[in-house]
């Protein structure tokens, strides 16, 4: 045990000595989520905030109807209005985006209103994501004078306007907050976790592989009075530490960006840090254990059969997408943590990740969880015992 | 002492040597040692020659029981290499040409990393570092990192890393390669430094001239097999050539014949 323990705090040095180790296990997990919350809620403000007091420009073509309608769009701050435009200019003005919006009356929209029919309008524009907001705020004012048109049509009838709605429903949602939250996030945040498990995992395991054998340090060490299994899970260590705390840097990142970020939203706060309590973690934790062992098992196990470091890289280049493909399954709607997807490696740790945000997590499912990922990681490292054994594996 | 009795070594070709080589599926081992058998004795300097690809590495690392010999046996300082690999390596030194050392590590973090594996306590440590840093004048970059050294400080540490347990053997393969003048120097001094300590020296090269400088034993290797293996003395006695270069490619010859 004395001798694992040498092997693994000198193994822990020369990796943290390290920089491309320092920059995948402690500097990316922790700005990660920072930078990207940061910069998201900008991005999104700042187009937001732009996009509602942008100068629109609409055209309409209404002849000599709607006059309450046109009148409503010169009353508009930032609304530019363009009126009697031909049919085929103005389908020209807004593909050229000359035009924001194009809105055409029905020649004889006001006698279709009058005779208690619907008022045809036809809305051009070019909808595309990012004019989402302007589109909206044009469809505010349609609707607005929908309202008006409405009103007016049961006044002259001497009707009550609330005999059109024939029920009434209110919506009381007793989702909980950490439900709501799996909902939105859970997807991408055991994503994330694994995803810089991996990578905290992948430069030590090349480095103390095939790092080792290109720099000829190996067969140094392995003259040494020590057995091979001693060295291995000495070098073992290390990676599934490095795997471990990236993902647990990862959390911080989380947390320092959900609680320093000023422009997120207070509730969306309250959510994020009713999941980042101690419990929680541990169990999170808990699962990456075993997924960290599993994974350096894999990477010391190809590492070992690279000659050189770059051939290393190129061997475990090809591993991303069998790690990513589960874990963005995990994300897909409709996926549900039960006895059979708890049996898939990774695919499991992301479901079972999600249930636990949510507060849902079911005892037995979660023992098949950490069972098959004992069993995972027990092959893992049985597989990178025996790569380690042979001569060829280690020696140049 | 090291006793080597009738070893064979073969490796399996990749493919891709396989098809550089033209080689069918028939032949597809490469025989490296063939029923070599030796042995070298405490207090005395026993060197393994040969040119590039004659075995000698091989042969090295079976001893560092690195590798394990398809049959036949070697006995270092009293143990099996096989059956009791790592009491052999408690007892070994092993130096290889290039300097091969953690470059992250401080010389001190180096040593003492190594040392501790070989399970010494701090006091002995301490005494032999002492020793040690003081006899190869190394106390001014004990606290640098391997990676800022030069080549001649280097090998001071590698030389530190491979005697710091006091080994009864020290494995030297071909120690000197790419060194300069000053610090292959210091090699040979180490290696002469050994006998005098009564440690089993093996010592592999393919340059003649260190061999005359310190070999007391000698055997000459070439394409896996033994062609000479008796002292230097008997060697040099026996030359019918006009120098020990053209003594030795004279053996290699008659031996490829």
């Amino acid at each position: 045990m004395k001798t694992i323990l040498t092997i693994f705090r000198k193994e822990l040095k020369d990796s943290l000595r390290d920089r491309r180790t320092i920059i995948t296990m402690i500097i990316v997990p922790l700005l990660m989520f920072p930078v990207m919350i940061g910069l998201t809620s900008r991005f999104i403000m700042s187009h937001e905030a732009k996009a509602q007091v942008r100068e629109l420009k609409v055209g309409v073509l209404a002849g000599e109807n709607a006059g309450e309608f046109v009148e409503m769009l010169h009353e508009q701050e930032n609304i530019l209005v363009f009126e009697q435009i031909h049919l085929e200019e103005g389908q020209e003005l807004i593909a050229s985006d000359s035009l924001d919006a194009f809105i055409v009356f029905h020649e004889e929209f006001d006698r279709q209103v009058s005779e208690l029919g619907q008022g045809e309008i036809t809305f051009y524009l070019k909808g595309t994501e990012e004019r989402e907001i302007e589109e909206y705020r044009i469809m505010e004012l349609l609707s607005e004078y929908e309202e008006l048109l409405r009103t007016d049509r049961f006044d002259e009838l001497n009707l009550d306007i609330s005999i059109i709605e024939t029920i009434s429903v209110s919506k009381v949602n007793l989702a909980t907050q950490k439900e709501q939250l799996a909902d939105m996030v859970g997807g991408i945040l055991p994503y994330m976790f694994i995803l810089f498990c991996f990578m905290g995992s992948m430069y030590p395991s090349i480095d103390l592989a095939a790092g080792e054998k290109e720099r000829g340090t190996l067969e140094t060490l392995l003259t040494s009075p020590v057995n091979r299994l001693q060295i291995l899970i000495g070098k073992f260590g290390v990676v599934v530490l490095t795997g471990i705390s990236s993902a647990a840097v990862s959390l911080l990142g989380l947390y320092l960006g959900v609680r320093y970020v000023s422009s997120i939203p207070a509730e969306f706060v309250d959510m994020v840090m009713s999941i980042l309590e101690p419990g929680s973690i541990l169990v999170l934790l808990s699962l990456l254990l075993p997924l960290s062992v599993f994974f350096a098992g894999l990477l010391l196990s190809i590492s070992f059969t690279a000659r050189t470091y770059k051939e290393a890289q190129s061997k475990i280049g090809p591993l991303f997408p069998v790690i990513i493909i589960p874990a963005f399954i995990g994300m897909m709607p409709g996926m549900n943590l039960n006895a059979s997807t708890a049996l898939i490696p990774i695919l499991n740790v992301s479901l079972a990740t999600r249930t636990i945000i949510a507060g849902q997590a079911d005892v037995g499912i979660m023992i098949i969880v950490y069972l098959s990922l004992a069993v995972y990681a027990a092959a893992a490292l049985f597989l990178c015992s025996r790569t380690f054994s042979r001569e060829s594996a280690i020696l140049q | 002492m090291i006793v080597a009795k009738d070893l064979y070594k073969t490796f399996k070709l990749a493919k891709k040597q396989k098809k550089e080589q033209g080689s069918s599926s028939a032949d597809s081992k490469v025989h490296a040692v063939s029923n070599v058998s030796f042995e070298c004795r405490p207090g005395r300097i026993f060197c393994l020659l040969g040119p590039n690809g004659a075995g000698k590495t091989t042969i090295l690392r079976m001893i560092a029981t690195l590798m394990k010999p398809d049959s036949g046996s070697i006995e270092v300082a009293g143990y099996d290499t096989v059956e009791s690999a790592q009491k052999v390596r408690a007892h070994l030194g092993f130096l290889t040409g290039s300097t091969k050392l953690y470059d992250r590590l401080t010389t001190k973090e180096l040593v003492k990393y190594y040392a501790d594996l070989h399970g010494m306590d701090n006091t002995d440590f301490n005494r032999r570092k002492e020793e040690l840093f003081d006899l190869l004048d190394m106390n001014d970059f004990a606290e640098r990192r391997i990676g800022k050294l030069s080549s001649g400080m280097k090998q001071k540490v590698s030389i530190v890393r491979t005697i710091i347990h006091d080994p009864d053997v020290v494995i030297f393969d071909e120690p000197t390669v790419g060194l300069d003048v000053i610090t292959s120097r210091s090699i040979i001094d180490l290696i002469r430094r050994c006998k005098s300590e009564n440690k089993t020296v093996i010592f592999s090269t393919h340059i003649m001239s260190e061999v005359s400088l310190i070999s007391d034993d000698l055997a000459i290797l070439h394409e896996g097999k033994l062609l000479y293996n008796d002292t230097y003395k008997a060697f040099e006695d026996r030359m019918q050539a006009g120098s020990l270069e053209e003594e030795f490619i004279r053996i290699l010859q008659e031996g490829k014949s």
